[in-house]
């Protein structure tokens, strides 16, 4: 019972410092805590089997998304 | 869901749509969409459209690879 605040608690903290932090790159660890958060809470919430692969499928996306924008900025800072 | 834990999701949600429009940096603008979409899922699961659920978190990562290729272009 405890644990969906506590995972909201874990996702809120992690958006609100990559929102203030400046450095673009250090925002990226951030946003990766928040994604592994919001993956637990999908699963927390809904006792269903369709959950589990609702938590995978975000958990793959968001996962791709972050190191697609994180690949980009290291190839655009190299050049 | 209980409406603590809504008010955490939809500030999670607010504080990804205000920073995508107020960051200039255009990765930073993508990582504050990343959040937004973030923000957003638990209420679509909490509701119980689970199949909607696998859909967004599988197409909301493709649309910003495909804007990840504009932002490139535009920043060489």
């Amino acid at each position: 019972m405890i644990a969906l605040p506590l995972v909201a608690v874990v996702a809120v903290v992690a958006a609100l410092r990559a929102t203030f932090e400046r450095n673009t790159a250090r925002k990226l660890p951030y946003v990766n805590v928040l994604n592994f958060a919001i993956a637990a809470s999908i699963v927390l919430l809904r006792d269903h089997p369709l959950s589990l692969v609702a938590a995978a499928a975000y958990f793959v996306g968001s996962t791709l998304e972050a190191n697609a924008i994180a690949s980009t900025y290291a190839g655009a800072r190299n050049q | 869901m209980i409406p603590a834990l809504e008010i955490m999701f939809g500030f999670i949600a607010l504080v990804g749509g205000v920073s995508a429009a107020l960051i200039l940096d255009y990765y930073g603008k993508l990582i504050s969409l990343g959040i937004l979409v973030a923000g957003v899922i638990p209420f679509i699961v909490d509701r119980g459209y689970l199949d909607v659920a696998i859909t967004v978190s599988l197409i909301a990562p493709i649309a910003t690879i495909f804007v990840l290729r504009v932002v490139r272009r535009a920043d060489a």
